[in-house]
C-alpha cells in the first residue's frame, strides 16, 4: 500500500487524488461501485482489500462519501506552497463552518496538526456525508483520517443542540422512509411523547423497531418540545426483540 | 394559581370516540375542549386493528348503528386533511367446520333479514376470492361493505379536524374531579387547571369508570385486553379483511362459534388478519380480562400466530417484527354504553365500545353531538343506555 501512497502524492500535484488506507478485509464494495474510473477494484471475492490506481482517479470524491468505513480520503497539492488540502468524510451532526480552525486527527485519534476548513460538500446521493476540505502543511497530509472540534470537546447540552445540525430530507427513520422534516412537521403538531410521534408518523414501526432512529428521535423531540428525555420517554419495547417467522412463532417450522 | 378555563363542551378522552364528537360537535359550531391524560390514540384506539366489520355485529341496534356508522366514511375520507387509509374491500369470515358453516348460514340470513348483504361460500367459491386458504377451512360468509381504516390517523385526523374548526385539545390533561351543583355540571378540575363547561362527554374508554365515579355514576366499563401481532410489509395480496369463525363466537359470546381447545377459551381467541395499506399483516387476536396490564404475552403471541397458520399457511414466512396489546373498554354485552345520566344534567356517556370504538366511531360522535347540542338525537340510542343493566 505504501507504495500506491508516493503515487498517490505524486499524482496530488495535478489534481486532487483519492487517499485509499482500507486495512480491514471485510464483505464490502460500495467503493468499487462508488468509482466511474474504475480506478477502484474489489473484484470477485467481496472481502479481498480493495486494488487501487491513483492514475485513473480523476478526484471526484464519490468513493470518499460512500466508503462505509471512511477509510478513503482526498488529498491535493496543488497549491504547491507546502500546504496541502485534505478532504475527508465528516458524519457527526456538529455543525462545521467554512473557515472554522479545526483539528486534524491521525487513525489514533491523536492530534496532528491546525487546519483551517475550506471547503464543506455534501455528497452520496440518498444518504449524503458531509465531505469536509482542510488545509494543512503538507508533511503532515497522507497521516490525515478526520477532524475534530478545536475548543470544548464536551460542550454543554444546549450548545450541543445549537450545533446540530442535519439537513431537512434527511432519513430520520429508514425503514419507514420518514425524513427529518416530516418529523419535524409532527413535532409542531404538539406531540409530547416518543411513542405519540410513532403512531402519527410511522417512525419506529419498521424492521428495525427503533433501535436505529430511536436515540435521533429522543433529541429531535428534546429540542423541540423542550422536555427532558424522562419525559419524552422510550418507545416500548414489545416482543419480538428481533423478528420472527411467523411459522417458528406458530410453531409449524419447528 | 392555576389558570381558568371555559369551554362550551369539554369531551373526556383524546381516543377516536372523543376525537369523533369533538369533530362532530365542531362542525355544528360548538365550542370544544378535549381534555386528554396521555396523547391521542395512547389507548385503545391506538392499539387495535382497522377492523370496520359489520357482519360481527350483534343483530338488532348495534348492526343498525354500525350500518349507520359505514354510511358516514366516505364524508370523513373527503373532509379530513389525513389520509385514514379506508379501503372499502369487503370482509370475510371464514369457517372450519360444517357446524360453523351452518352457524355462518343461519347469520347471514339474519343479518340479510336486517338489511346487510352477505354472501355464504362454499368452499370452491371462497377459492375465487381468496386463493388460497388452509386445508380446514370449509367455506365462509363474505360481507361486501365490510372495510378498513387505519385507526390511529382516523383518530388524528379527526381531532387534528376538529382543531382546525377551533377545538382545543389539551393534552398530558387529567381530569381530577366534576363539580356538580343544582344537578347540573358546572366545572371539571384538571391536572391542568379547572374548566367552566355545562356539558361534558365522558369518552374515556377504559377510564370511563373512574370518571363515573366522581360524579357517583357506575359506569361498567372494565378493560379487555387485546393483543395482535404486526409482520413485515409485503406487496398487497390479502384482498379482503378476513376472520375466524371463532373470532365472532369470542366476540358476541356465540355458543356454537366458540373455540373448541381450552387455551384458545381461556385467551379469548379469534383469528383476525387484515393488510394495511402500508403493507404489514394485522394478526390477531384475543380477549382477555388481565385488568390494566397491557404487555404482550408469549403464549398468547403463538397461539395467535399458530391459529392465523391454520386460515393462511402461507404467511409462514413472513417475519413477525412486533406485537401489540390495547385494552378494550368492555361493557358487560359489549354494547356501546351512550346518552344521559340520571341526575347529573349535561353529563353524557359515549364509552364502552368494547372492540367496535373505530367501526362505531363516527356515528357515535354525530349522536353524541346531537343530543348534547338538541338533546334528542336522529337515530334511538337507547338501547344503548347505562340504565339497560339494571
Amino acid at each position: 500500500m505504501k507504495g500506491d501512497w508516493e503515487k498517490v502524492w505524486e499524482e496530488a500535484r495535478e489534481r486532487p487524488v483519492a487517499l485509499v488506507d482500507c486495512r480491514q478485509e471485510i464483505p464490502c464494495n460500495p467503493c468499487e461501485e462508488a468509482c466511474r474510473k474504475g480506478a477502484i477494484r474489489v473484484g470477485e471475492d467481496l472481502c479481498s482489500a480493495p486494488v487501487y490506481d491513483p492514475g485513473r482517479c480523476d478526484g471526484c470524491g464519490r468513493c470518499v462519501a460512500l466508503c462505509p468505513g471512511m477509510a478513503i480520503f482526498l488529498l491535493d497539492r496543488r497549491g504547491g506552497d507546502g500546504q496541502a488540502e485534505v478532504t475527508v468524510p465528516w458524519e457527526m451532526c456538529g455543525e462545521i463552518v467554512e473557515g472554522e480552525r479545526i483539528w486534524a486527527v491521525d487513525g489514533k485519534g491523536k492530534v496532528l496538526t491546525e487546519g483551517k476548513v475550506v471547503k464543506i460538500k455534501w455528497m452520496g446521493g440518498r444518504w449524503p456525508t458531509r465531505l469536509v476540505t482542510i488545509r494543512i502543511p503538507e508533511e503532515r497530509a497522507l497521516k490525515v483520517r478526520g477532524v475534530r472540534f478545536r475548543e470544548n470537546s464536551v460542550g454543554s447540552s444546549e450548545e450541543v443542540d445549537q450545533e446540530y445540525d442535519l439537513p431537512e430530507d434527511y432519513p430520520v427513520c429508514r425503514c419507514e422512509d420518514v425524513s427529518r422534516e416530516e418529523v419535524l412537521k409532527f413535532l409542531k403538531m404538539g406531540l409530547r411523547s416518543l411513542t405519540a410521534l410513532r403512531r402519527s408518523s410511522r417512525v419506529g414501526l419498521g424492521y428495525c423497531q427503533g433501535i436505529y432512529c430511536q436515540e435521533q428521535l429522543r433529541k429531535e423531540l428534546g429540542m423541540v418540545t423542550r422536555r427532558s428525555e424522562e419525559e419524552t420517554g422510550m418507545f416500548k419495547v414489545r416482543p419480538p426483540v428481533r423478528p420472527v417467522k411467523l411459522g417458528r412463532l406458530g410453531g409449524v417450522n419447528g | 394559581m392555576a389558570e381558568i378555563m371555559s369551554s362550551e363542551v369539554v369531551v373526556i378522552g383524546g381516543g377516536v370516540i372523543g376525537a369523533a364528537t369533538a369533530y362532530y360537535l365542531c362542525r355544528e359550531g360548538a365550542e370544544v375542549m378535549i381534555v386528554e391524560a396521555d396523547d391521542l390514540a395512547s389507548g385503545a384506539s391506538g392499539a387495535c386493528d382497522g377492523f370496520l366489520s359489520l357482519q360481527t355485529k350483534a343483530l338488532g341496534a348495534h348492526l343498525r348503528l354500525a350500518m349507520e356508522s359505514a354510511k358516514l366514511f366516505p364524508s370523513l375520507v373527503e373532509d379530513l386533511e389525513v389520509d385514514i387509509e379506508y379501503r372499502p374491500c369487503g370482509g370475510l369470515i371464514l369457517a372450519t367446520s360444517q357446524e360453523q358453516m351452518k352457524e355462518l348460514r343461519a347469520r347471514a340470513k339474519a343479518l340479510s333479514a336486517e338489511g346487510l348483504e352477505v354472501e355464504v361460500l362454499s368452499a370452491s367459491e371462497l377459492k375465487k376470492i381468496l386463493p388460497e386458504v388452509g386445508k380446514e377451512v370449509k367455506g365462509g360468509s363474505y360481507c361486501p361493505l365490510d372495510a378498513q381504516v387505519n385507526p390511529i390517523s382516523l383518530t388524528l385526523g379527526l381531532a387534528h379536524k376538529a382543531q382546525e374548526m377551533g377545538a382545543t385539545i389539551l393534552r398530558g390533561c387529567r381530569v381530577e374531579n366534576i363539580v356538580v351543583t343544582n344537578n347540573r355540571v358546572r366545572e371539571i378540575h384538571t391536572s391542568a387547571g379547572s374548566i367552566h363547561s355545562r356539558r361534558v362527554v365522558c369518552a374515556a374508554g377504559i377510564g370511563s369508570n373512574q370518571i363515573g365515579k366522581m360524579i357517583i355514576v357506575d359506569v361498567p366499563v372494565l378493560p379487555q385486553r387485546g393483543q395482535i401481532l404486526v409482520t413485515e410489509p409485503q406487496e398487497p395480496v390479502l384482498p379482503h379483511i378476513v376472520a375466524g369463525a371463532e373470532y365472532l363466537g369470542t366476540k358476541g359470546n356465540l355458543q356454537a362459534l366458540l373455540p373448541a381447545e381450552e387455551e384458545a377459551m381461556k385467551l379469548g381467541l379469534g383469528f383476525t388478519a387484515e393488510q394495511t395499506k402500508s403493507g404489514n399483516f394485522l394478526l390477531g387476536s384475543t380477549r382477555e380480562f388481565v385488568g390494566f396490564d397491557s404487555q404482550t404475552t408469549p403464549e398468547a403471541m403463538n397461539a395467535i400466530a399458530r391459529n392465523a397458520l391454520r386460515f393462511l399457511p402461507w404467511i409462514k414466512d413472513l417475519d413477525v417484527i412486533r406485537s401489540f396489546a390495547g385494552l378494550r373498554p368492555c361493557s358487560p354485552d359489549g354494547l356501546p354504553i351512550l346518552g344521559t345520566v340520571k341526575g347529573v344534567k349535561g353529563f353524557y356517556l359515549a364509552t364502552g365500545h368494547s372492540g367496535d370504538g373505530i367501526c362505531l366511531a363516527p356515528i357515535t360522535g354525530k349522536v353524541l353531538s346531537e343530543l348534547v347540542l338538541d338533546g334528542e338525537t336522529s337515530l334511538d340510542i337507547s338501547p344503548f343506555s347505562l340504565y339497560r343493566f339494571k
